[in-house]
């Protein structure tokens, strides 16, 4: 992989010279201690924030989003045309965090990498360039229910991103993930760096790691072993269920969910669009089949489907990893308490009877 | 792209969202997560609240009856057809045949001006918001017993209290954000004791749960009241120094009687005595309970908030009393003066000095006349006289109370109605005008914890006139020059009318999360908790509440207790979730299994009458009867049946005297459930 360094100052060239292919999407601070993806103009370049906490609102939208038309349908006489509507806009994702990369890739593989192609997420896809950010500060980057560290996909992403920056202190370091990515490693404010640059990544990487420990960890072995087995017991599962207030926000706020409904609008006379909007396994209406039975009735049915299509091994298999990125998003937005972290401690401890 | 924070437009909790928008796109919704209602957490409706404003049913242009049909027409020929209907009611009928109802979710700025049309522009008091039925007993409760109409608590009392008392509200429907830091403060170690007349997701969770028979709750706080007394957890120093009515009150608590109160709640004395205990040790307990999702008697607001008031918890961080509010703007409207017996800022309608006051501002003295309440316009005898009738962001068809609103809507010589979507109501219409929907409103409510928040639009459609302006080209039809250019002018005058929103500005609002009222020049910060600042001597009023009697009961033939239940299903017919597709599933997901509705009954009771579910049943009061199908399930308490509001066959066939009388949690219907042949 070729690396190159950049000024603190110089990122926002950076940023311009992307401007010029692509709409280019940034974290900025917004109210409190909110922080959001928002497209980058002339008027707010100089507020990009790459220290922040990671925005709530996953950059999977931008691949998958909370409401897409997918395309419009005109009844006439002679039958019923189709004409999809897709998104083909070139956007850069700037300041994409490790966890989110992990979860386009799992993404990619969900909605690309096997027999069906779909369109819309594709188009999105080969016109999204992705820069992602090393979070190297304890406390803004890495957050309170951060832990990338177990879910093996960061605090530096492997691979998965066109490019990659990292704060080295005095100078970032940009590393390219993909021939497209290289070409802005030739631009005449970047330098070469020599092996103090490389030994100051290992050693900011590893101190950073070290610091999670202090943080929210998740024993994810322990409940993937205990869940592809099914030794999780059913009163663990309805403790868990109990505590689901059946808001959604697990899966919408999830890098790695997939799931969506669709729905047909009508327009005017003879013409309607259909899209395709968020949807979640915590619903009752989204188990429930067309001939009325609905296999997941009971709530603790339909929590324990979430952690089952995360963990349980044959799953991984089938979509290529684990199907949590350690983002600790649904630790944020759940009312019960019951994202991924607390769930993995909640059958450890029963399960296993470990107190500590 | 634009991200904007704005307020979630469902119930009253007032959490913080971000609509993300593109030039006249809403592309979606996700909550602030350092908003200090909600932090981070939203439900489900917040999740879809971007389909609201994206659903190609939104309404563009006025609709006016031509022939039976409603037909789109300009601005122009609709608002003249109003006025001049109007002008014609008010001279033939006087203006007491006008009624101008708002719901609860018209934003402070829409409520306050169509207050000031009914008052100023047409000289009548006729203005209610819609959910008075429900919620004005409970407003008229704590300004009675707290002289303040609102939450004395805020809603981050409940992540800091001991102890948290829920009283029959099911949080996890209503207000699920509150019911979600109730969870996580149990799970962080505090204690629940929740009262309610079914098990719902969060008093299944509750340490010390009650499940007193429908009607008997005074009993049981009587009880518990009794049990504080005897244990010496009451402080007598503070009511003796803050409240009025002390010692009645307590000689009123001495006359219960832990073993016959628990026999009549159907709960046993050792959990009352538990509950009360609990209470009682509780450094910081916390109350919670509802403005009125159900319809209840007074008595039992005022003997919850007796309870609050012994411990003397008020003013205490993590303690006291949280009222929550259903609806984003019910607290709002109320403050505006959208009620018949209050102007804004709940100035009486026959205090002089006040009078005086609204005079100056206004120009035009209101009448000394307490007006119409809706329940009197749409549930009452139809003797309320109301000839036009303007309903603002209103559908009395969708509410319980209401279910036989249609008689008097066909009365009406003008129905006006002004609505973002084309509700039920719509068929009773002579005019609709369209109002900008969520996404495209300017304007502020006012939540749960009195906090005062902007709602911020992200999408223009030049072509909807917002409701407050229409209401103003209305006034100038009438004579009347209001000098208002945006929703800021009107806040503007409201800080003026409203003494606990003097403070309040739209550059104030810009700052943090809002402004909490009271919000005065003295305190441009706006009150977090009210009573925090130390109390006055006699401040507080308690209730004495006498032993009730035993109902008077038809008969051992009729063992069940019947109760018309809105909380549970209350968003089922509301207008928003209407008109957005996952939410409408969800609501309704129920009735894809019981497509003619249900009433519910215990798989115990169930079992002994040889009732199953999904299949006909027969209620009978000592009246009258009714078939419909039963849903078994052990989310009701035995001896109960509950019924949806929404199964009207149900409602109406069980009707005497209209549904705030019957079939209410403090007075339910004694009926008898037997299985029913197909």
């Amino acid at each position: 992989m070729r690396a190159r360094l950049i000024n603190r100052d110089d990122i926002v060239k950076l940023v311009r010279i992307l401007m010029r292919e692509y709409e280019v999407v940034a974290p900025f601070c917004s109210r409190g201690s909110d922080t959001v993806f928002d497209v980058v103009t002339e008027e707010n370049i100089d507020k990009i924030q790459l220290h922040v906490r990671n925005p709530i609102y996953p950059p999977k939208r931008f691949v998958l989003p909370h409401v897409e038309q997918m395309f419009e349908f005109q009844m006439s006489e002679v039958g019923v045309s189709a004409i999809p509507t897709y998104n083909e806009k070139p956007r850069a994702l700037f300041g994409i965090r490790s966890c989110d990369i992990a979860g386009i890739k799992h993404l990619d593989n969900f909605f690309l990498g096997r027999e069906f192609v779909d369109p819309y997420y594709l188009r999105q896809r080969r016109n999204l360039f992705l820069v992602n950010v090393v979070c190297t500060e304890i406390g803004t980057d890495v957050g309170e229910y951060c832990f990338c560290l177990c879910a093996d996909t960061g605090p530096a992403a492997r691979d998965g991103f066109d490019l990659q920056l990292m704060d080295l202190g005095d100078v970032w370091m940009v590393v390219a993930g993909t021939e497209r990515g290289s070409r802005y490693l030739d631009l005449e404010f970047m330098a070469r760096g020599d092996d103090s640059h490389i030994k100051l990544r290992r050693e900011i990487l590893s101190r950073v790691r070290h610091q999670f420990f202090d943080k929210q960890t998740s024993w994810f072995s322990a409940a993937m072993r205990l869940i592809t087995r099914l030794e999780v017991s059913e009163s663990t599962w309805e403790k868990i269920g109990r505590r689901c207030l059946e808001c959604g926000g697990c899966s919408f706020v999830c890098p790695t969910c997939s799931c969506f409904t669709v729905d047909d609008r009508r327009v005017s006379a003879g013409k309607a669009i259909r899209m395709r909007l968020w949807d979640s396994c915590a619903l009752g209406g989204f188990t429930r089949m067309a001939g009325g039975f609905n296999p997941r009735k009971a709530v603790h049915d339909r929590r324990n489907r979430r952690f089952f299509h995360k963990l349980a091994y044959q799953f991984v298999l089938r979509d290529g990893s684990i199907g949590c990125v350690g983002c600790g998003r649904c630790a944020v937005v759940c009312h019960g308490a019951i994202g991924m972290p607390s769930v993995v401690e909640i059958i450890r401890r029963q399960e296993l009877g470990s107190q500590d | 792209m634009q991200q904007i924070l704005t307020t979630c437009p469902f119930c009253g909790v007032g959490c913080g969202i971000y609509l993300e928008a593109e030039v006249d796109r809403v592309l979606g919704a996700y909550p602030s997560v350092t908003h200090p209602a909600n932090r981070g957490r939203i439900c489900l409706r917040g999740w879809h609240v971007h389909e609201l404003c994206i659903t190609p049913a939104r309404l563009r242009k006025p609709l006016l009856r031509k022939n039976g049909q409603l037909e789109e027409v300009e601005w122009e020929e609709a608002i003249r057809f109003v006025s001049e209907r109007l002008e014609s009611i008010r001279s033939r009928y006087g203006p007491a045949a006008l009624a101008f109802l708002a719901g609860p979710r018209c934003t402070n700025e829409d409520a306050y001006i169509l207050q000031k049309v009914a008052r100023v522009v047409f000289g009548t008091n006729n203005v209610d918001h819609g959910y008075g039925a429900y919620t004005n007993t409970a407003l008229e409760v704590l300004l009675r017993s707290l002289k303040v109409p609102a939450s004395p608590a805020v809603i981050e009392d409940v992540g800091e209290a001991d102890l948290l008392f829920i009283d029959q509200v099911d949080l996890s429907r209503q207000n699920p954000t509150v019911g979600g830091w109730v969870i996580r403060a149990r799970e962080s170690g505090t204690k629940v004791v929740a009262v309610s007349y079914r098990r719902d997701r969060i008093t299944l969770q509750a340490d010390i749960q009650l499940y007193p028979q429908p009607g008997t709750a005074l009993w049981l706080y009587g009880a518990i009241a009794k049990v504080l007394w005897d244990r010496g957890f009451i402080d007598l120093e503070f009511l003796q120094k803050y409240c009025i009515n002390a010692d009645e009150v307590l000689r009123s608590v001495q006359q219960y009687d832990l073993l016959r109160a628990a026999e009549i709640c159907d709960v046993p004395p050792q959990l009352i005595e538990e509950a009360a205990t609990a209470y009682g040790k509780a450094k910081s307990a916390l109350i919670l309970c509802s403005t009125g999702g159900e319809a209840r008697d007074p008595l039992d607001l005022h003997a919850v908030v007796n309870l609050a008031l012994m411990r003397g918890h008020l003013g205490r961080k993590g303690a006291g009393l949280l009222v929550l509010t259903e609806h984003c703007n019910l607290q709002g409207v109320c403050d505006m003066g959208v009620l018949p017996g209050y102007l804004p800022g709940y100035t009486s309608v026959f205090e002089d000095e006040a009078m005086d006051r609204f005079q100056t501002l206004w120009g035009v003295r209101p009448p000394k006349k307490a007006g119409v309440t809706a329940t009197d316009v749409f549930a009452g005898a139809n003797s309320s006289g109301i000839r036009a009738c303007w309903l603002m962001r209103f559908d009395p068809l969708i509410l319980a109370g209401f279910s036989r609103a249609f008689e008097a809507l066909r009365r009406m010589e003008l129905l006006v109605v002004q609505e973002a979507f084309l509700s039920p109501i719509g068929k009773y219409a002579h005019v609709v005008f369209p109002l900008p929907a969520f996404g495209e409103e300017d304007g502020t409510y006012t939540s749960t914890e009195r906090r005062v928040q902007r709602v911020r639009p992200v999408v223009f459609t030049s072509s909807v006139m917002p409701g407050w302006q229409l209401l103003t080209e209305l006034a100038k039809r009438f004579g009347h020059r209001w000098a208002y250019s945006k929703p800021a002018d009107v806040m503007e005058e409201i800080r003026q009318a409203v003494p606990f929103y003097s403070g309040i500005g739209y550059e104030s609002l810009e700052h943090s999360f809002g402004r909490q009222w009271p919000c005065t020049q003295d305190r441009p910060g706006g009150t977090t908790r009210l009573f925090e600042d130390g109390l006055r001597e006699r401040q507080f009023v308690m209730t004495p509440i006498k032993v009730p009697s035993i109902p008077a009961h038809p008969g051992p033939e009729y063992p069940f207790r019947l109760v018309f239940g809105q909380s549970l299903y209350f968003w089922h017919r509301d207008t928003y979730v209407n008109n957005s597709q996952v939410l409408l599933r969800e609501h309704r997901v129920l009735l894809l299994d019981y497509p003619d509705g249900f009433v519910e009954i215990n798989p115990t009771d169930a079992e002994r009458l040889n009732i199953r579910d999904g299949r006909a049943i027969k209620i009978s009061s000592p009246l009258q009867s009714v078939v419909t199908t039963a849903r078994v399930t052990d989310e009701v308490r035995p001896g109960t049946v509950h019924v949806p509001f929404f199964v009207r066959e149900v409602a109406e066939a069980l009707w005497i005297n209209g549904a705030e009388e019957i079939g209410t949690l403090s007075k339910p219907v004694f009926v008898k459930v037997e299985p029913c042949a197909e």
